[in-house]
């Protein structure tokens, strides 16, 4: 009973508090509306710097994500555009290319050579041993296209 | 993220306010401008990315800090040790009823007189001296408990103290205020 008397009453004294105190705050706006012109003007001077630096801090930002976005894009061959997607695909298509040409003509020097030895081969007078060569005589019996 | 206008209209509407709090405490309106200054920008530059509903408290955070730091530098320029904790006031009210205060205050609700209203930049200028005349604890905790409207958990956030002391200092800066307002006959 006791208890619940001093609960009342400490609410009571808050609840009390509160009122004077934002009566008091209230007043103390109504004193800070009445603040000089020079300070009303630094003060907003102060708001639009601030606000600058914000804007100047977004731009960083922005700056950043979108270097960050075409370093990306660099190395995963993107760019804007169908040209610029054809330039960076155009080396690695020459060097495919080269890769094909080369294969190529390495393939015609071996032929060429194994040619040329068979021709010598061909041309030159047979030695009698050949005739008791096994695989010479099998190379005889096969069929010619 | 808090666009250029929501940045915009929070700082108007806090300008003054954080001007008057720092000046009660630097009583210097050249350093309280700096510091408001600085604070701003320090929130546009670090925090332009939080949601508009987290400024009020962080902007009154910075403002409390950059304060701090201002005594501090004051403090080594100086030489001149100031414990600003020791400027609680005794509580030795007396017998002085609160209540007296709020009956005087709501007796004068609705009837202001022509006289009343002449005088009224006086009596706002009263009640502004004595809230800068609080200590400074006192004061912080008024300020942004009934001022800024923070609750007690986000006062005692920004003063990095306890819930209970931010009602202990709430409740001796009412009790101060209202003893002090009513020893010069004025109700707020």
């Amino acid at each position: 009973m006791k208890n619940s008397k001093a609960t009342i009453y400490k609410s009571g004294q808050d609840a009390l508090e509160a009122r004077i105190a934002y009566r008091i705050a209230a007043r103390l706006n109504e004193r800070a509306e009445t603040v000089d012109t020079d300070i009303s003007e630094r003060l907003r001077f102060a708001r639009e710097k601030a606000l600058e630096k914000a804007q100047a801090a977004r731009n960083a930002e922005a700056a950043h994500v979108i270097s960050g976005g075409n370093v990306a894009a660099a190395l995963l061959g993107g760019g804007n555009g169908w040209w610029v997607k054809l330039g960076s695909a155009l080396p690695l298509v020459a060097l495919a290319a080269g890769l094909m040409v080369i294969q190529h003509l390495h393939t015609q020097a071996q032929i060429s050579v194994a040619a040329e030895i068979d021709a010598e081969l061909l041309a030159d007078d047979l030695p009698p041993a050949a005739y008791s060569d096994e695989g010479f005589v099998e190379f005889l019996k096969t069929p010619r296209d | 993220m808090a666009s250029d206008k929501e940045l915009s209209d929070f700082l108007k509407s806090v300008e003054k306010r954080a001007f008057k709090r720092v000046a009660y405490a630097v009583r210097d309106d050249d350093a309280a401008l700096d510091i408001v200054q600085d604070s701003m920008i320090r929130l546009a530059e670090k925090y332009v990315d939080r949601p508009p509903a987290e400024l009020p408290l962080l902007f009154q955070r910075i403002l409390s800090n950059a304060t701090m730091d201002w005594f501090r530098r004051l403090k080594v320029r100086n030489a001149h040790v100031r414990n600003f904790s020791d400027f609680e006031s005794s509580d030795e009210d007396g017998d002085f009823n609160i209540l007296e205060t709020l009956e005087a205050l709501d007796s004068s609700a609705g009837t202001e007189s022509a006289a009343d209203s002449v005088s009224r930049a006086q009596i706002l200028l009263v009640i502004e001296s004595e809230v800068s005349q609080l200590p400074g604890r006192q004061r912080e905790a008024f300020t942004l408990r009934y001022w800024e409207e923070l609750d007690v958990a986000e006062t005692a956030q920004v003063m990095g103290c306890s819930e209970g002391s931010v009602k202990t200092h709430c409740s001796r800066a009412v009790h101060a205020l209202a003893k002090a307002l009513k020893a010069k006959g004025i109700a707020p």
